[in-house]
């Protein structure tokens, strides 16, 4: 079991990963809740040592991410709600932020996780595949079809 | 204009985990923490005793089939000189061979009966070569089973008897464990010091140690050539076990019943017809 000064350097490190993540999956702040105290016991209890910084955050994206998926499979969390509600402070969000969050949202499931981790997190297509544990081709796939969706719903030409 | 790149990247910069959220997991993670090294002292509270009894038992278990297993619960004791015993656990297991003469340490060491049954092993005795020539030169062995229950010593002694049953020379009794008691204060094995009685009760000279390194049929030589005085002289044992049919003996009674039948044979001629006899009767 992890000692206290090891589990607040995780929650200070990690916790805005573990948000977006959330905002990219979830649809109101309880569940975020949830998925924050999941993931951080299972560090809290996990024997796991990693290699370096990339690594544990590699962890960190992949437990997240997992959590997520199986709390949308409950029947009881399939409701949505508007942006508003998600964000706990959505003045902050300028008119722009919120068209392109929108976007995001508005994109399949499966093309969400990709176009954060390479957009935003940047990685690449081989270090996704191993974070999802996805062929690397499907992965080009994904973020081709999802460059095209995200252009059609905000125009321009400035992804690459 | 932004790109799309950068417009995604600003976007996804202005969300953050608030404060408010990262104290209570914070403070979640704590109480689950303490709740977790509690658990984990309360299991190790409750499996000390648990090991303890665990351990204990194991002990017991362990201690006590040893026990079960090596307490010998019989003695065979093979006299021919070689002397050698085995002793005979409840499992009918050789669990141990003692000598108790060079040539017997000599024959204990050359044989590899330990730990298999009593009868295999008294059938590997009998077909030991040091055995088997010492019985072609016409020398005696006893083979005396010791314990305290007997409908096993009647087992025991009729399966060793089937092996002997070939052997002339070879006789098999019963035993008890007090004789055989005091056979080994005497460092004598239970035969030798069965013999060694009858010898003393004829020459109260003789002492164990002259015993010792005696064969069987020498001592038989000599109680015979002492009781008799030269009568009869020695005599050979012809077929096995005479005394198998229980009691106590040393093979030795086998002779003075032969001599007991001998001495009757007389009379038995007087079985015979006699015409003065028959005359009177007949009067």
């Amino acid at each position: 079991m992890r000692n206290e000064q090891e589990v607040n350097r995780a929650v200070e490190r990690y916790s805005n990963t573990i948000r977006r993540l959330c905002m990219v999956h979830l649809k109101n702040h309880a569940d975020t809740e949830d998925i924050f105290q999941t993931v951080f016991l299972k560090y809290v209890l996990s024997s796991v040592s990693f290699e370096n910084e990339e690594h544990e955050k590699a962890w960190f994206i992949r437990v997240t991410i997992n959590a997520c998926r199986d709390l949308l499979k409950s029947f009881f969390r399939s409701r949505t709600v508007p942006l508003d509600e998600i964000l706990e402070q959505p003045a902050l969000l300028l008119p722009d932020n919120k068209e392109v969050l929108e976007a995001v949202l508005s994109l399949p499931q499966k093309y969400r996780d990709v176009v954060y981790l390479h957009y935003y997190e940047d990685y690449t297509a081989p270090q996704i595949s191993r974070i999802l544990g996805k062929n690397v081709n499907t992965v080009y796939t994904l973020l081709t079809r999802s460059k095209q969706m995200l252009r059609e719903k905000l125009g321009g030409d400035g992804l690459e | 204009m932004m790109g799309l790149n950068d417009r995604i990247k600003e976007t996804f910069d202005k969300i953050y985990a608030e404060e408010e959220l990262k104290e209570k997991t914070k403070k979640f993670l704590s109480q689950k923490t303490q709740e977790y090294k509690k658990d984990y002292k309360k299991r190790s509270i409750i499996n000390y005793p648990a090991l303890i009894s665990a351990a204990a038992c194991l002990l017991f278990l362990f201690l006590g089939g040893r026990w079960i297993y090596l307490t010998p619960t019989a003695e065979i004791s093979i006299d021919i000189n070689p002397s050698i015993e085995l002793g005979v656990n409840r499992f009918d297991k050789v669990i141990s061979v003692d000598s108790y003469n060079d040539d017997g340490q000599t024959l204990a060491d050359s044989l590899n009966i330990k730990f298999i049954n009593y009868a295999e092993a008294i059938r590997r005795i009998m077909e030991n070569e040091r055995i088997t020539d010492l019985l072609s030169d016409d020398e005696i062995m006893t083979i005396a089973v010791v314990g305290s229950d007997e409908k096993r010593y009647a087992k025991m002694l009729s399966n060793i008897k089937s092996y002997t049953a070939g052997q002339r020379n070879t006789h098999c009794y019963f035993a008890d464990s007090a004789e055989m008691a005091a056979a080994h204060e005497m460092g004598l094995s239970y035969g030798k010091y069965k013999a060694f009685l009858n010898l003393q009760a004829l020459d109260p000279n003789i002492t164990p140690e002259e015993i010792q390194g005696m064969t069987m049929r020498e001592i038989r030589d000599l109680i015979a050539s002492l009781s008799k005085d030269g009568e009869g002289g020695p005599q050979t044992e012809n077929g096995s076990c005479p005394n198998s049919g229980g009691g106590h003996g040393n093979g030795y009674g086998r002779q003075r019943k032969r001599k007991r039948k001998n001495a009757v044979t007389p009379p038995a001629q007087t079985h015979e017809p006699n015409p003065n006899t028959n005359s009177k009767s007949n009067k």
